[in-house]
């Protein structure tokens, strides 16, 4: 094609619309889809990981008793269905820290940021594409989790009314730990490295939010701490409910969905503008595409 | 400095002997020196050492010591059996993963190019690392150990005795795998990334190894319980386990039996390892791929 | 006479996919060198040459498919070990690569000295020396990931030189330096040469730098070597396509301009003519273009040409590739 063509072709002109934010988001799904769907290696790496360490539990619960865990109102189920849920929500947290900040890192090692940002999206359209993609493969994870749990005998109180609090905790869970994940994004596009806050939270959240044992068995001051995790109110609702039977009727379960909408309500904004502090600093120092 | 003065610094001659043993060293001391450069690293896993020993705390809580009886290591808690499962386990992962990482690290920044043509014998090179992953990895081993014995009153056996057979018992679990591990390498160099790989077979081998709960429990599954005693790991684990909770040492019959059948995977496992190694430097040295930058 | 590098038909074939589509590239094809003790020897070609794969099966660190070398009379494939001892290896376009980037630059050197069997008291006192001549002593304790390009290369120059080898394979070692650090590589590997008696094998794709330093040069490309000269008769052929580029206004009769102007007594011949959009140039060959230029530009005012420059045209590889097969055509 000699040069002619391309002139008359990039001179036609198309009236280039805004695209609708969704649609903006789609294709950044789409994008994080294939580039991972690349990997496949390491997704069946990842899911056979996932079922081994939902084994490892099971044979574990075999050796404990379940009443500290009847004792804190989760009645269904022993110790096997309580560390499933814990083991599948949680990685909710792994994902929405590591994840976003090392796409993130990666996206700024291999310059593609830089490109992103110049194509006219705005950077909390960006943001949004970056997350979402990672919240979908986490709730694949969660079903795999549950599924291979199933098999192996967890077993729960299953109503309409339990099953849609568990979908309005779960929203929540995701809702408030994108926050966060943001907010540590953000210190990573100024500061240019692997966050190493990112880990230390992660692993106070499981120390901490009760994912493999109950709360009441810490001492009063890592429950304290235990209060500041999001995770700690997500996993006793979700508890309530499926092992309890509980829905948001219940003054417990709804006391947890009040803290986390005071938790999301009060992180988000400060999350956003903590990014786009990092983003601003990025584009000052011309840093967006170096280590 | 002018050009004559240092040419008359090159006129000086010198004996150049080889020396292994220097070759070793040089590797270690210059990659300990890089570990140490990581310090955030070293505290964020520290960090999370800490926070994982905690948490084994609190799970261990919940463990009905009747059903735990049958583990068949007398009347301990479940705490000091999983301290001294999760301790090896990490400690295996991370001196075989700690090679094919800095190895493959090697390649993707090509340094690993001067080397090959450099004076050192690959053997040299894979010992010196090895020893810096011993050495780092040591310190995540003991540090767990100290927590779980001085914090945690987890009651571990440690006299002199006990610990000489620990010793001798771990060493020989790393070198049951350090053919593995070899062989690892040898197929990162060629595939440039393996290091899926060898977490696949870390997990495989924690779950079968029974780092967190007796195997008399796997015995319902006769297939993965089989094949957990296909793995060194769960001899070098139970011999840990027998000399650690038990107070027995190398003298006793079943850490004695234990051993050998380490002995016997060395002998397999290492041949193969090291023939898979050479295999892969050659078939990088013909493809041209020592480096990839 | 013994060799201190000899190759016997050395062959390398690539095989790498590219979209899925196989690309085979001979990289070195049946390539026989000779370099003799003590010679300062060239390699000169384009990029994609074949140079730094060559150079690389004589550093052991690349398998040839066929064939062999012998480094100081040690066989590459036999005797891996004794002909490492005999050589120091740089390769300047990995632009600073294969450093450990979290060491400084003394542990950098101190851990090649070992791995190269230099006593420590000696390797110190060089390690020394090295770092001040390349200017790096100020630096020496600062890790590398902190250092420049330029710096980076410096340190790789010194490591090539720390075990004092008898022969240096110096596969670009001006490329990303600066004029003045590279002046002072070409008189530090020319002094290596005259005083020390050190064979260096040279690769690089700038003829002048060539021509100026060896005493012998080869010519590569696609793999084989297709000239082994004298830098004499380098500058022979590089004068023979010495050149001078008229850039014309108008495009209008470019050709009939370029007739014109080969009338010319200075002027040998038209090479060729470039007409686009935006520059109209013509290049002709010339015996001499400071004596050409003026004539040029004499003849171009008598026409009533418009021209934005007349200028001195470098010589590229392809002119010495079409001066290379006539010659071989007319012997
Ligand atoms: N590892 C490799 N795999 C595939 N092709 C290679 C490899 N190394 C070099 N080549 C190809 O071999 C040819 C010669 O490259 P090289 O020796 O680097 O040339 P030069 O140093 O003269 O620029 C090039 O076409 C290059 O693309
Ligand atoms: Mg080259």
């Amino acid at each position: 094609m000699d040069h002619g063509k391309i002139v008359e072709l990039m001179s036609a002109e198309t009236p280039r619309k805004k695209l609708p934010t969704y649609q903006v988001v789609i294709s950044f799904i789409i994008r994080d889809f294939l580039i991972w769907w690349t990997y496949k290696f390491w997704l069946t790496l990842d899911i056979s990981g996932n079922i081994l360490f939902v084994a490892t539990y099971y044979l574990f619960s075999l050796i404990t008793s379940p009443q500290q865990i009847h004792e804190a109102g989760y009645v269904t189920g022993g110790y096997f269905t309580f560390a499933l849920i814990g083991i599948a929500f949680q990685q909710y947290v792994f994902f929405a820290v590591q994840s976003i900040n090392q796409s993130v890192r990666e996206e700024q090692v291999n310059g593609t940021m830089e490109t992103v940002l110049s194509s006219a999206t705005d950077f909390k359209v960006f943001l949004l594409g970056e997350t979402c993609f990672f919240f979908i493969i986490c709730s694949a994870f969660l079903f795999i989790s549950f599924f291979v749990g199933y098999l192996l005998g967890a077993t729960f109180t299953l109503s309409l009314e339990s099953l849609l609090s568990v979908i309005v905790l779960s929203a929540l869970l995701i809702a408030s730990h994108m926050a966060i994940g943001v907010l540590s994004a953000g210190v990573i596009m100024k500061t240019k490295q692997g966050n190493p806050l990112t880990w230390v939270f992660s692993w106070l959240t499981q120390l901490v939010s009760g994912v493999f044992y109950p709360l009441k068995l810490l001492p009063w001051y890592l429950e304290w701490i235990g209060k500041l995790f999001p995770l700690t109110y997500s996993l006793d609702g979700i508890r309530l409910c499926l092992q309890g039977g509980q829905s948001l009727a219940s003054p417990a379960v709804m006391n947890n969905v009040i803290n986390l909408l005071i938790f999301t309500v009060a992180a988000t904004p400060i999350a956003v503008y903590v990014f786009k502090l990092g983003y601003d600093a990025a584009r000052r120092d011309g840093s967006l595409g170096q280590y | 400095m002018k050009v004559d003065q240092l040419i008359d610094l090159f006129r000086e001659e010198f004996p150049r002997s080889s020396s292994e043993l220097k070759h070793t060293w040089a590797v270690f001391w210059a990659n300990f020196k890089i570990f140490l450069s990581y310090r955030t690293w070293v505290i964020t896993e520290t960090l999370s050492t800490v926070a994982s020993i905690a948490m084994y705390f609190f799970m261990g809580l919940q463990v009905d010591a009747n059903r735990f009886i049958s583990a068949g290591y007398g009347d301990v808690t479940w705490l000091a059996f999983a301290i001294v499962g999760v301790s090896t386990a990490n400690y295996l992962w991370m001196c075989i993963s700690r090679i094919s990482h800095s190895l493959q690290h090697e390649v993707s920044e090509g340094t690993l190019e001067p080397i090959v043509s450099s004076m050192i014998k690959l053997r040299s090179y894979i010992i010196g690392q090895s020893i810096r992953g011993f050495i780092v990895s040591s310190y995540f081993m003991v540090g767990t150990m100290l927590i779980g014995i001085l914090v945690l009153k987890a009651p571990l056996i440690v006299t002199v005795e006990t610990l000489l057979s620990f010793i001798v018992i771990l060493v020989m679990m790393i070198v049951s795998y350090a053919g593995i591990g070899i062989m690892a390498a040898g197929i990162i160099l060629v595939y440039k990334k393996g290091d899926p790989m060898t977490f696949l077979l870390a997990s495989i081998t924690e779950f079968l190894g029974g780092v967190l709960f007796p195997l008399n429990y796997l015995q319902s599954y006769p297939i993965l319980y089989g094949l957990a005693w296909v793995m060194p790991y769960t001899y070098a684990l139970d011999a840990a386990r027998r000399v650690l909770l038990t107070g027995a040492t190398l003298a006793s019959p079943l850490v004695l039996y234990n051993f050998a059948v380490l002995v016997l995977f060395t002998l397999v496992f290492m041949p193969i390892g090291l023939r898979t190694f050479k295999w892969g430097m050659d078939r990088i040295r013909r493809e041209g791929t020592v480096a990839t930058y | 006479m013994e060799y201190a590098v000899e190759t016997f038909q050395l062959t390398k074939t690539f095989e790498s996919k590219e979209k899925g589509q196989k690309r085979v590239v001979r990289a070195v094809d049946q390539v026989d060198i000779k370099v003799k003790k003590g010679e300062f020897f060239g390699l000169l070609g384009p990029n994609g040459a074949g140079k730094t794969t060559l150079i690389k099966i004589l550093c052991t660190i690349i398998l040839p498919d066929q064939g062999t070398a012998k480094i100081n009379g040690y066989d590459i494939l036999k005797q891996p070990y004794e002909a490492r001892n005999s050589f120091g290896w740089f390769h300047g376009e990995t632009g600073g690569r294969s450093l450990y980037w979290r060491l400084n630059a003394e542990d950098n050197l101190r851990f090649y000295a070992y791995l190269q069997n230099v006593p420590k008291d000696i390797a110190e006192k060089r390690i020394k020396a090295l770092l001040e001549f390349f200017d790096l002593s100020e630096d020496r304790k600062k890790l590398v990931k902190e250092y420049s390009t330029g710096m980076k290369v410096r340190v790789m120059l010194a490591r090539a030189l720390l075990h004092n080898p008898p022969i240096l394979f110096m596969d670009e070692p001006t490329i990303g330096l600066d004029t003045i650090s590279a002046v002072d590589t070409r008189k530090l590997l020319q002094a290596l040469n005259t005083q020390l008696g050190k064979t260096i094998i040279f690769t690089s794709h700038n003829m002048f730098e060539v021509e100026q330093l060896c005493d012998r040069v080869a010519i590569m490309r696609k793999g084989k070597i297709i000239a082994d000269s004298s830098p004499s008769q380098l500058r022979e052929m590089l004068r023979d396509i010495r050149a001078v580029e008229v850039e014309v206004k108008e495009s209008s009769d470019l050709q009939k301009i370029a007739e014109k102007l080969a009338n010319t007594p200075a002027v040998k011949k038209i090479l060729d003519t470039t007409n686009n959009a935006h520059t109209h140039i013509i290049r002709l060959q010339v015996e001499n273009e400071y004596e050409a230029i003026p004539e040029i530009a004499e003849k171009i005012k008598s026409l009533g040409i418009k021209v934005s420059a007349i200028r001195q045209s470098e010589p590229s590889f392809e002119d010495i590739f079409v001066k290379l097969a006539r010659g071989e055509e007319q012997p």
